[in-house]
């Protein structure tokens, strides 16, 4: 598993710096270039870039999930600010305090050097060398509902939490930070905030929560934004689709983890089929993520397929399905008693100068 | 390690906050104490308590008459009065949240209980019978977080701004506090011989400065003496000169300090200057209003220096 999320994240980070630099995937007809170029994850500001040792999709949070016959399938690839790690290393704390015999009785990995990897991970993407860079994590703030995370990694990692007021580009192209001592050169910045807020100079304007003159600065090569501007380019359910054929391409390896057949609705082909079956089918938007605009066929009612028949019809590029897979469950506590819930498993891939993988839960 | 401008300024007003709530309840205790000492229809108004804190616009907009129920009810348990108990440790709790990174664990956890505690008391103690029992507590919790960030915070960039924020609150209570003494009784003769004492006493204890001043001056408390000993008095954890030493201290070790250094010097100077066992109420009254000045001057450097954002400078200039 381990060994085939690692090989995934690899042909993800090759894929994208390919695409902002030589497109080579396109132009050999791998991947059709409209599914990419035209995708609003496709970032024009990025072209040209090349970050260090080729990684974009610095952490990457990949859903797997088991079937009825207990194989494992990458449902998707989270490339631009995925979260969760930090419920990973409290719900370790808690299990050890409510259910200790487990731990004793079963050998289970530690996760707990999650926070450790992450910093060794920034570190070497830090553009001046020192021996400890400048590592800040940048959050949109309070109100986010990840900021406890956001807080939470930048203690452990003995880094500092900052909202994008604390940050200026100097007209050295260079990245600072205010403090009570004066400014202080940024060299490497986790952001949690999306591309579109990241730098009003390049993306949206109205943005309060970035920092203006961030892209600057990280393409001059001045500072290292983890992950990478414009990652989200192969984080999409149409380019998942062509994930298998990255690994072969790039790496010239077989894929060892499997990924859920999946239905282009942009090729005729697959759209008849989706059309005629959507009562068996998954559709999903192809670019959202957190399970908004899905639509589960045998759970739907009849105008809600037609609603997406139409959909489908009008936007093909924007869907896809896929079908519907009977997923593991694990007892959960519901009120005061136990029931069978349905999982996902969310391990972390960290893509840096080494690549390194979770390895428990 | 250095520190951001923002969270520095966050600590600085989270103790603000937190000093300010601790005054005004000290405030009320001790005023509510005075006037049952005195016979009804000589005590002096309720909107004495608000005067001190230049709350009155904001009052008006709130109730019409300065009765004792309104007051307590805009002092103790109006959300929207900054100056009051219940908003002064909502804002100091607001500040921490997004700091507490860099404080000791129990900080945190116990701004955020003398929240709980406040929301759910603060409007049930404004009777006589109740309003004890919470000022005391929000008091000896106040107390109790301040002695947490003394016996646990290292002596870094975090301990600095939060002193810096509660001295200089601190210096701002002690001079309102001698202020609304001699503005209680400005013009109005016939209450001096019985009340006065009563008013310095009630002050004095507010400041937890009766003990102190019996064993230094005496038992008897008399207006100048008491003026004197709370502004000037610099082993006196709440008097305007200790305080103001406190800041010099934590001001030296910061970097370009020199222009809030000069302000501190000047603040001593106007107090070793002034003598208040030689001057009539007005005099005293404008005296406490200039002083005032300079530590609003004070606060202006320390924000300009060490908070403020370009943004927000930008900002200020365009207004």
């Amino acid at each position: 598993m381990s060994l085939g999320l690692a090989q995934r994240s690899r042909a993800l980070n090759c894929f994208i710096d390919d695409i902002y630099n030589r497109q080579k995937i396109l132009a050999d007809g791998i991947v059709p270039a409209d599914i990419v170029l035209d995708s609003g994850n496709y970032k024009a500001p990025c072209a040209g870039v090349s970050p260090r040792y080729g990684a974009w999709a610095h952490i990457c949070g990949t859903d797997l999930v088991r079937d009825q016959r207990g194989k494992f399938y990458v449902l998707e690839d989270n490339l631009r600010v995925p979260s969760g790690v930090s419920y990973m290393l409290e719900n370790r704390e808690i299990t050890k305090r409510v259910l200790p015999e487990l731990l004793e009785n079963y050998s289970i990995q530690p996760v707990d050097d999650y926070p450790s990897r992450l910093h060794s991970t920034l570190a070497s993407l830090s553009p001046r060398p020192l021996r400890r860079p400048c590592i800040v994590v940048l959050t949109p703030g309070i109100y986010n509902s990840a900021y406890f995370e956001h807080a939470f990694l930048a203690q452990r990692m003995g880094a500092e939490l900052v909202e994008g007021s604390d940050l200026f580009v100097d007209a050295d192209d260079a990245l600072y930070m205010r403090t009570v001592d004066g400014p202080i050169r940024v060299d490497v910045v986790y952001r949690r905030i999306d591309d579109d807020f990241l730098d009003p100079e390049v993306f949206r304007e109205d943005s309060a929560l970035g920092v203006p003159g961030i892209m600057r600065a990280w393409k001059a090569g001045n500072v290292a934004i983890a992950n990478a501007p414009g990652a989200g380019v192969a984080d999409d359910k149409v380019v998942y689709a062509f994930v298998p054929d990255m690994i072969r391409y790039y790496l010239d390896e077989q894929p060892l983890l499997a990924s859920v057949k999946t239905y282009l609705c942009m090729h005729e082909k697959d759209r008849n089929y989706v059309l005629a079956n959507l009562d068996k089918l998954v559709v999903k938007p192809a670019n959202e993520s957190g399970g908004y605009g899905l639509m589960i066929g045998p759970h739907a009612s009849k105008a809600r397929r037609a609603e997406f028949a139409k959909l489908i019809e009008d936007n093909p590029r924007n869907y896809i399905a896929q079908p519907v897979l009977s997923l593991s469950t694990a007892p959960t506590y519901i009120d005061d008693h136990v029931e069978p819930r349905h999982l996902d498993l969310r391990p972390f891939i960290l893509q840096g100068k080494d690549t390194w993988v979770t390895r428990a839960a | 390690m250095s520190m951001l401008s923002r969270v520095a300024e966050r600590l600085f007003w989270m103790a603000r906050y937190l000093e300010r709530a601790e005054d005004t309840a000290r405030l009320i205790h001790a005023y509510t104490h005075m006037v049952m000492d005195i016979p009804k229809g000589s005590e002096p108004g309720w909107d004495i308590l608000v005067r001190i804190l230049d709350a009155e616009p904001n009052f008006a907009q709130h109730y019409r008459a300065y009765n004792e129920q309104n007051v307590m009810k805009f002092l103790i348990a109006e959300p929207d009065n900054p100056g009051g108990i219940l908003s002064a440790i909502r804002a100091a709790r607001e500040n921490v949240r997004t700091t507490r990174d860099v404080l000791p664990g129990e900080v945190w956890e116990h701004v955020n209980e003398l929240y709980l505690y406040a929301q759910e008391f603060a409007e049930k103690s404004i009777s006589r019978r109740n309003r004890y029992q919470f000022l005391e507590t929000v008091i000896a919790r106040c107390q109790m977080i301040n002695g947490m960030v003394v016996s646990t915070l290292p002596r870094g960039h975090a301990y600095r701004f939060i002193k810096l924020g509660q001295l200089l609150e601190r210096a701002d209570m002690t001079t309102r506090v001698v202020d609304v003494g001699a503005a209680a009784l400005l013009g109005d003769e016939r209450l001096h011989s019985t009340v006065d004492p009563l008013i310095w006493t009630s002050l004095l204890n507010s400041l937890s400065a009766m003990g102190a001043y019996r064993r230094e001056i005496g038992p008897q408390v008399e207006a100048g003496a008491m003026v004197d000993f709370v502004l000037r008095t610099d082993t006196l954890p709440r008097s305007v000169k200790f305080c103001l030493n406190g800041i010099r201290k934590e001001l030296v070790p910061l970097n370009n300090n020199r222009d809030a250094l000069a302000l501190v010097i000047k603040a001593r100077r106007k107090l070793s200057a002034f003598d208040p066992q030689q001057c009539s109420r007005e005099e005293l009254h404008l005296f406490i209003d200039r002083f005032q000045f300079i530590l609003t001057q004070l606060y202006n450097s320390i924000d300009r220096t060490w908070f403020m954002t370009e943004e927000r400078q930008a900002l200020t200039t365009l207004t």
